[in-house]
């Protein structure tokens, strides 16, 4: 479509667009700039009434860059509830510097705004412009505590590690341009098609594509800064970035493998066997991020390494070419998204009140504070994958696709025996709080807006635990991509 | 002829290159890497991609070099700037690199590469023009929002503490 006809389906882009342009006018003008946080939330609605409103159709935008279709939009709501929710709590973190809380959220949106268009790009132009906006604003919100060391060293290491993935996946897609002379992802594919054989050349661009989207899921061997990052980071980035991220490189990877690398009747393109390697590497992302989380002692760390497991959960599908993979990932989105954002926002409730976030400062939490110890024990189950929360129907539709395409069945034992590792350690916080005792009686009193935050993402977990299937449903209507 | 100087500027890009790397001197690996960017410019020019090359001298050896050379300079200790080139297991290092440099000189010697169709040389700045608003429409807009970010991130990261 031109660019101008494009314009009528990207209206939910374009006010984003204007409320972030608005909100760093309104930070600079002394009367308005407290209304800034407020603007944005009302504006964050906004956005999420526009892309309701969008019609559902598949199109194509920009002359081919970028697309629009039901697959993107699931995605796109995944991004604004995080966005919401995160925009929402920062104020009530101790650890952040509030001087600049203005600051940290209209870089908020401007990830979000990259996020949006990593969902839905569909040029390798647009696939790493997409990508730099995500990170480059990542980079700055990391680095935004400029006191704390931990913070400077977070933010220096996401910089060299994202420099050196993209340079890696930019050298790849100059591998598929010089194949195929195009930067379109489904002409790239059928100039793939005609090759003969298992080509070499294919397999190796595959695999420095993998090293840029592996790097944002934090793939293994790619994991490398996601403890330093998350440990260091502000907690609410870290929160956001254990969700919405990973969302948009599971998308940009789906829609990158289905369009390019597949022939769209189930096969590899070229005879390019590369869903061996992902099931391989979806292993070991899984085993490394449990097995790495056991001796943490630090939440933080301990959750970016369960957010690496969880990654490696979501890629055990995507070597079985079928839609049902994306179903299931799309599905297990939805309640790692609450669950994964409510055991931050404990933890951030915990942390306002021991100053760190050792996990020796949870001791007692139940006697102290039942209601946030009993939240938390829900995010912990569900993280677990035990029924009857949503974190278990997830895994189940995970575990069905294997089954049902009877393939990769040692893939399956792997991940039921990394469920029970994973047991232990998120159970170490739930004994922390119930079984041991803590000189500290004190209760906790977090500000009611952070309270009422953790409870409305408790509620998707357990009742998406019980009656699932609207979300299976919306699931199954979004899966057509361009 | 044109080989000649093909040859010619390939050479000083690559040896340019070198010395940037194994430079313990950061000063001179600095200068080293003004050799290597007008390299890769030159390497530009014989592509046909006139613009380009003008952007990677304006850009690269205008911009970010002189900016990395005042970044040397400020830093502290700029006498016994010396970098270590600690990297322990060296000898790993080095068979893993030549091994990778093998595997991709074989499958760039072995591919059949998409040519296109022969042109004729023109200037590029009009064609690059166009396509910035049309084809490329969208990437345009979005480099300018990325460069937002940038901008926001630096007076940000680099100002006083107020308060």
């Amino acid at each position: 479509m031109s660019n101008l006809l494009s314009l009528s389906d990207y209206l939910p882009e374009m006010i984003l667009l204007g409320v972030i342009l608005i909100a760093i006018v309104m930070d600079l003008v002394p009367a308005t700039k407290r209304f800034t946080k407020g603007f944005i939330l009302v504006g964050l609605i906004l956005v999420a009434a526009f892309l309701y409103q969008g019609d559902t159709s598949a199109s194509s935008l920009f002359m081919g860059m970028s697309a629009h279709d039901p697959f993107g939009t699931f995605f796109k709501w995944l991004f604004i509830i995080a966005t919401f929710f995160v925009v929402l709590i920062a104020k009530y973190d101790d650890g952040m510097d509030q001087s600049i809380a203005a600051e940290f959220n209209i870089l908020l949106l401007i990830v979000m705004f990259g996020l949006f268009l990593m969902a839905t790009a569909t040029n390798l132009v647009m696939v790493y412009l997409a990508i730099e906006t995500v990170s480059i604003s990542s980079y700055i919100l990391a680095g935004m505590l400029r006191n704390d060391i931990k913070s400077n060293e977070a933010s220096l290491k996401y910089v060299i590690f994202g420099a050196f993935a993209s340079g890696l996946m930019l050298y790849g897609f100059s591998w598929l341009y010089g194949l195929s002379g195009s930067t379109d992802l489904t002409i790239i594919r059928d100039v793939l098609m005609t090759q003969e054989g298992p080509v070499f050349v294919v397999y190796i661009s595959i695999l420095m594509v993998l090293v840029g989207i592996g790097y944002k899921l934090s793939m293994v061997p790619f994991h490398y800064w996601t403890p330093d990052v998350y440990e260091g980071a502000p907690t609410p980035l870290t929160a956001y970035l254990s969700v919405a991220p990973k969302a948009a490189g599971l998308a940009l990877m789906i829609r990158f493998f289905t369009m390019t690398f597949t022939d769209g009747a189930g096969e590899t393109v070229a005879n390019v066997d590369w869903t061996v390697l992902i099931a391989v590497l979806s292993a070991i992302t899984m085993t490394v991020g449990n097995l790495l989380a056991l001796r943490q002692e630090n939440v933080k760390r301990l959750f970016a390494f369960s957010s690496i497991a969880h990654a490696g959960y979501m890629l055990m599908v995507i070597p079985v070419i079928s839609t049902d993979s994306s179903a299931a990932i799309m599905f297990y989105l939805v309640p790692y998204l609450f669950m994964n954002l409510g055991a931050f926002f404990v933890a951030i409730a915990v942390s306002n009140h021991t100053g760190s976030y050792d996990l020796a400062g949870w001791k007692g939490l139940g006697k102290r504070t039942p209601l946030l110890a009993a939240l938390m024990v829900i995010f912990l189950v569900s993280l677990t994958g035990l029924p009857p929360t949503a974190g278990f129907i997830g895994k189940v539709y995970l575990f069905s696709v294997l089954i049902k395409h009877q393939q990769f069945y040692w893939l399956a034992v792997v991940a039921v025996i990394n469920s029970v590792i994973a047991l232990f350690y998120y159970f170490r916080i739930v004994r922390e709080m119930y079984f041991t005792d803590s000189d500290d009686t004190e209760p906790l009193r977090p500000h009611p807006i952070l309270t009422w935050s953790i409870i409305s993402c408790v509620i998707p977990v357990l009742v998406l635990g019980l009656y699932w299937s609207p979300v299976i449903d919306w699931v199954t209507a979004s899966l057509k991509m361009f | 002829m044109s080989e000649v100087f093909f040859i010619l500027i390939a050479a000083i890009t690559i040896a340019s290159a070198i010395w940037v790397v194994f430079s313990s001197n950061l000063i001179y690996s600095a200068v080293a890497l003004l050799f290597t960017l007008f390299g890769v410019a030159g390497l530009y020019v014989f592509l046909y991609a006139d613009f380009i090359a003008a952007t990677q001298v304006v850009v690269y050896v205008g911009g970010i070099l002189v900016l990395i050379i005042f970044g040397v300079m400020l830093t502290n200790k700029i006498a016994d700037n010396r970098i270590s080139h600690s990297s322990r297991p060296r000898f790993m290092a080095g068979v893993i690199s030549f091994f990778i440099f093998v595997l991709v000189m074989t499958v760039i010697f072995t591919t059949t590469w998409h040519t296109g169709e022969e042109q004729i040389a023109t200037a590029t700045v009009n064609t690059i023009g166009e396509m910035i608003l049309t084809t490329y429409l969208l990437p345009f807009e979005v480099a300018s929002l990325v460069l937002l970010a940038a901008l926001m991130g630096s007076a940000l990261l680099s100002r006083k503490k107020h308060g």
